[in-house]
């Protein structure tokens, strides 16, 4: 098309010049492409903190999985040298290294049988972090599972609705009780016991968010074009879910830690051949003044492990909403 | 509506009421509505909010049940309960561009995603190749690019996120498109975009619109036949221009009369017309809706048509 000339009279003939009109140029996005877990990963490290504390989780990991592959504890163990002289049994850091030749793994004394209290500290940390970790993943999977199915069935929703209310109703303590007395005290009963009805809060939980996303309009544009609810389920739901899911394992983790130390602490928990923070905690709890030094160092790993996998779990929870993604 | 048997009709509506909730809750959304659209034609349902223009078309799409009636496309019943292999024919067959184009992609997915899942669900393509050409071909003819495929839909404008709507219904080739206020949320700028897009798939491709929409200028532009809903009930259907130039029943003519002049001095002084329904004496004569010719139908009692068809007759 030819353009009519326009005649200009202030001095700026020649400094502009028709350009053509690109209707695809326009249309160009010039934004650096989006992806959605490298933005997860740019907002967590933005945050100076996050490092600390992710940092001080990897520590603790490490002491906890890596550290009693080299350093391996058993209670009653008889490659403990110092198993025969009970002069050495509880003793404080100061009263071992005054007659022994300083060793690291004394660092904090001694346990009841002369044992290292360093070692027995980790090895009770691993016991304690695969408790949380299996339960949580046991729990998470079954709760998200029956929780999506809660939320996208209205029957299932009726018959589910009724269980909770009645299982909600029992008391957890009194639950774990009586199960300790039928099945027993242990590793695996334990994590049965904290799954058998651990699941269904969670459930409901997804089950109340899987409602508030069910109904958006694109999952009604999702079934016009035919995908099955399944699908549904998977492409449209549980990606807007990822934030939500990620906040509540960051508060599971830490309560199946606490939930150790206080069922072992009321006697119901791992049994005494379990070396567990719980358990440590229970055996020195009734000497704490006079033994401090078995007391606290159990205490203080339980604490900061609780207070690290939340800060963590949260700032991952919040960084993975991609609403935090500008 | 008996007349028009020379024409194809590609979906009727029989009778069909829409009720939501049970028993004595119940509330009726539409009462016995009946019209046929006609192939390869753009047939408009105007009303005012509320009045039941997207529930008609969610349940010719199935969202929403009928609770009488029967609707059938190319003269098979998809009402109520469909055989599987039915059912999916008409998912396939008949389309849905929604109104808010921001609610109705889903935000985690990339457009690749949301163009393909149609045909991922009807498996429309022969092999991967196959897929990507259909998909790359239809957003270039919606005026994207390919490279657009690989983003989210937080990054597109409205125009363009409606752009990919309508993208994902035209790929999986259907017959009938039911287009839900496609424009209403978008910007009075980019309107021209997509109903141009519109007109060129329905020359292209052969398709069939039921176009739901209440700004009654952008209805003439684009439709051939036009029905005006109120509360439920059609009050009138005719050809286009037909209604423009000749509406009978009052409620058109209030709608009419709402339309703005852009002229300062005679829109001051327009004197709107306001509809009152108590204005109709149905206690004894109930009203149908009633062919008066010229392919209009006027819903009213028998003293109403009457007056209705003297009315058409001396303009």
């Amino acid at each position: 098309m030819e353009k009519e000339p326009i005649i200009m009279n202030d001095g700026l003939d020649g400094l502009f010049e028709f350009v053509d009109t690109d209707s695809f140029e326009s249309e160009k996005i010039t934004a650096p492409r989006y992806s959605y877990w490298k933005s997860v990963g740019r907002v967590f490290f933005r945050k100076k903190s996050n490092w600390v504390f992710l940092g001080i989780l990897v520590l603790i990991l490490f002491m906890s999985f890596v550290w009693p592959l080299f350093q391996p504890f058993s209670l009653n163990d008889p490659a403990n040298e110092n198993l025969l002289h009970p002069e050495t049994f509880n003793n404080s850091p100061a009263e071992y290294f005054m007659s022994h030749p300083f060793e690291f793994k004394y660092i904090l004394g001694t346990a009841s049988n002369g044992d290292s209290l360093w070692n027995k500290l980790w090895t009770a940390s691993r016991t304690s972090l695969s408790l949380a970790f299996i339960c949580t993943i046991i729990n998470m999977a079954i709760g998200i599972v029956l929780g999506a199915i809660w939320g996208l069935s209205k029957k299932f929703d009726l018959i589910m609705t009724q269980i909770y209310s009645i299982i909600g109703s029992i008391p957890s303590v009194l639950l774990f009780s009586v199960l300790s007395y039928v099945i027993g005290v242990g590793f695996w009963s334990f994590v049965l016991a904290l799954t058998v009805t651990g699941w269904l809060g969670i459930a409901f939980f997804i089950r109340t968010q899987v409602i508030i996303i069910r109904d958006r309009e694109y999952n009604l544009a999702s079934k016009t074009l035919g995908t099955n609810i399944f699908t549904i389920a998977f492409r449209n739901i549980l990606p807007f879910m990822i934030s939500v899911i990620v906040t509540l394992i960051a508060t599971e983790l830490p309560s199946y830690v606490s939930y150790e130390v206080f069922l072992s602490y009321i006697g119901i928990g791992l049994s005494a051949n379990d070396v567990s923070i719980g358990q440590m905690i229970n055996a020195a709890s009734t000497s704490w003044m006079i033994r401090p030094w078995q007391f606290w160092p159990p205490v203080i790993v339980s604490a900061v492990v609780s207070i690290v996998l939340y800060v963590v779990g949260q700032n991952v929870g919040d960084a993975s909403d991609p609403r935090t993604h500008m | 509506m008996t007349d028009n048997n020379e024409k194809d009709v590609i979906i009727s509506l029989r009778n069909v009421d829409i009720s939501f909730g049970r028993g004595k809750k119940a509330f009726k959304a539409v009462s016995n509505a009946s019209f046929d659209i006609y192939r390869g034609e753009t047939f408009s349902l105007v009303g005012e909010s509320g009045s039941g223009k997207t529930t008609i078309g969610r349940a010719i799409i199935r969202i929403n049940q009928c609770s009488a009636g029967e609707i059938l496309f190319n003269g098979q019943r998809i009402s109520g309960k469909l055989s599987h292999s039915l059912e999916r024919e008409v998912i396939r067959k008949i389309q849905m561009v929604f109104q808010d184009p921001a609610a109705s992609l889903n935000e985690r997915a990339t457009i690749e995603y949301i163009i393909s899942e149609g045909l991922y669900n009807f498996h429309l393509y022969e092999n991967e190749k196959d897929r990507i050409e259909k998909i790359e071909k239809i957003i270039q003819e919606v005026g994207l690019l390919p490279e657009h495929l690989t983003r989210y839909p937080h990054e597109f404008s409205g125009g363009q996120r409606q752009r990919i709507g309508l993208a994902r219904a035209i790929v999986m080739e259907p017959e009938f498109i039911i287009a839900d206020e496609p424009i209403s949320a978008l910007d009075v700028s980019i309107r021209a975009q997509v109903l141009n897009l519109l007109k060129k798939f329905q020359k292209e491709k052969g398709l069939t619109y039921l176009f739901i929409a209440h700004d009654l200028s952008i209805v003439r532009f684009i439709s051939d036949r036009i029905a005006v809903i109120h509360k439920g009930d059609i009050v009138e259907i005719a050809p286009s221009e037909e209604l423009f130039n000749h509406p009978l029943h009052p409620y058109t003519k209030s709608l009419m009369s709402a339309i703005p002049v852009p002229d300062p001095l005679i829109e001051k002084n327009k004197e709107l017309f306001i509809y009152d329904q108590s204005m109709h004496d149905y206690s004894i004569n109930k009203p149908q809706l009633v062919d008066i010719g010229n392919g209009h139908f006027v819903f009213g009692n028998e003293e109403e048509i009457e007056k209705y068809k003297i009315e058409r007759g001396e303009k």
